[in-house]
């Protein structure tokens, strides 16, 4: 039973992640690989201001900005200066490796000493972090949804399909990348600042991995639900994180390291990302 | 109404392979004209359309539109006064998004980014109209995402995209030529159709010489970056024949196209 409440835990906690990885690669289309830096960056202003004695709530909103302006350079960096979209990515992610630090003071804060968020939900005795959890992600599913459905959220899904029609239709491209980015990494952010608290300290490293991790979660959401509606694909999103955590627990109890499952993680996604290209070439060989 | 003044050109620009398309072209066009662009290989006709849209800059002269000097515009703000559809069909719409929801972002056009619904019954039920009005029963797949479309049918939603906002200058671009001759045919029928129901300012590049003479009231003919016939009120009792007798006058050589359509 515990197995499962910590598996659904992770999965939905780190299904805000996921949420904004599907932001960047699936609706704005952009491989943005700044989530390891701001995802980390979440972390580090929440212990920051938490271990300073920093309201939690607080807290987790200027998270959310500074992962928005983490976007907003990448956003800069590739619409503006022109640098590909991978570069500007790595150059935000590995810039914001030395901020992190800057941003603690040393490597690891440990917080488990300070108010968190989760303790605002302790009435809930075992289900607290599910409740908070689970409260959260159907905000933000409603919210993503319905931003989804706006005349902007219908350009930003536009530019990620064809960037020379959107331009033919008045709207100016480096926007709505720039805007899909920083919403992208305000998300991942806040995934940042919930794990720190849930897990009960920052690390500079804790980072490493999460984009893999994410971009598994999106695309085990997308072979699970293949034909859908925005809501849909949305939802996927984090039904994929929870899959994805699944099977890392359970990958974990049949006797793998956990240094292992960076590993496996990656594996899990070249074979998910190859499989139309396999099947082609079985299909073609018969 | 759009006005082309000096405008030069140039590609690789003080490289070996420069390539001057345009030196001083001069080039009007009056408010309700639609003019057919033909011209032989390399003459420059998809370059014209792509600085007047913006696609690339100029290198010197200017460009106005209603008066508006645009030269300086990016594409996507000169994309106010233009509506433009692609030869490639795959151009001018979003192909995972629905018919309705393609159709929203043109009709929001140069209402800007805000967080008001893409889509409501009444932006709905004049979707609809406009879509039973191609006569293609896209009317009853609004749901459907355009990327499941055929060539036809996406560029008949793109023309309909394009023209949504009443452009005050519409751009043709080989439009039909990736397509098969009978919705070819169908989709010059519409196109002519919305053209003269909202009276616009049309520029159509076509390599369909019947085409080009059959569809409106001016015709313009290029050649090496310059335009060298350019007819309007003789232009209805042209035949391809004298059409091509007279390229051949002014220019002392023949017509070479190998993409043209004669029949």
């Amino acid at each position: 039973m515990s197995f499962a409440i910590s598996t659904l835990e992770q999965g939905l906690v780190y299904g805000i992640m996921a949420l904004g990885v599907y932001i960047s690669f699936k609706i704005i289309n952009f491989a943005d690989l700044t989530v390891e830096g701001s995802f980390t960056l979440g972390a580090a202003v929440t212990a920051k201001l938490i271990t300073s004695g920093v309201n939690p709530i607080f807290s987790i909103i200027v998270s959310f900005l500074a992962g928005g302006l983490a976007g907003l350079v990448t956003g800069f960096l590739n619409t503006k200066l022109k640098i590909t979209e991978l570069l500007a990515g790595i150059l935000t992610m590995t810039a914001l490796y030395s901020i992190n630090l800057r941003i603690m003071g040393k490597s690891n804060i440990p917080m488990l000493n300070n108010k968190s968020i989760l303790d605002y939900f302790s009435f809930a005795g075992n289900y607290r972090n599910i409740l908070f959890f689970g409260l959260i992600m159907i905000f933000l599913v409603l919210l993503t949804n319905y931003f989804l459905q706006t005349r902007t959220g219908f350009a930003l899904r536009a530019t990620g399909n064809n960037q020379q029609m959107v331009r033919s239709m008045g709207i100016n491209t480096n926007t709505t990348i720039t805007l899909g980015l920083i919403i992208s990494n305000a998300y991942i952010a806040l995934a940042g600042s919930l794990v720190s608290q849930y897990q009960g300290f920052a690390d500079a490293g804790m980072g490493i991995g999460t984009l893999v991790a994410g971009l598994a979660s999106v695309i085990i959401g997308e072979v699970l639900f293949r034909e859908r509606n925005i809501l849909w694909a949305v939802i996927s999103a984090v039904v994929g994180s929870i899959v994805y955590r699944g099977a890392i627990a359970v990958a974990l109890t049949i006797g793998f390291n956990p240094t292992d499952l960076k590993l496996l993680t990656a594996i899990l996604v070249v074979i998910a990302l190859s499989l139309p290209g396999l099947k082609k070439i079985v299909i073609s060989s018969n | 109404m759009l006005k082309l003044k000096n405008v030069s050109k140039s590609f690789y620009k003080n490289t070996p392979n420069e390539n001057q398309v345009f030196k001083d072209l001069n080039f009007e066009v009056e408010d309700g004209d639609f003019v057919t662009i033909v011209g032989s290989n390399g003459a420059g006709k998809s370059t014209l359309l792509n600085l007047i849209a913006g696609v690339y800059p100029v290198d010197s002269g200017s460009i106005m539109i209603d008066d508006v000097d645009v030269t300086s515009y990016p594409e996507f703000k000169r994309s106010k006064f233009i509506g433009r559809v692609f030869q490639n069909p795959l151009l001018g719409t979003a192909p995972s998004m629905t018919i309705d929801e393609n159709l929203s972002i043109a009709y929001s056009k140069g209402a800007g980014l805000s967080l008001k619904m893409g889509l409501n019954k009444k932006n709905r039920d004049l979707f609809k109209e406009k879509l039973a009005e191609l006569g293609l029963g896209l009317e009853n797949r609004m749901k459907t995402k355009v990327g499941l479309l055929s060539g036809g049918q996406r560029q008949a939603l793109t023309l309909l995209m394009a023209t949504f906002a009443k452009p005050n200058l519409l751009l043709l671009d080989e439009h039909t030529a990736a397509l098969d001759p009978r919705t070819a045919n169908i989709i010059n029928e519409i196109t002519n159709k919305i053209i003269s129901e909202n009276n616009l300012t049309t520029l159509m590049v076509t390599h369909n010489l019947e085409h080009a003479l059959e569809y409106g009231n001016r015709i313009i003919m290029m050649h090496q970056g310059r335009i060298v016939l350019d007819l309007k009120d003789e232009k209805k009792n042209l035949t391809v024949q004298k059409l091509l007798k007279m390229f051949n006058e002014v220019n002392g050589s023949d017509f070479v196209d190998d993409r043209v359509m004669l029949a």
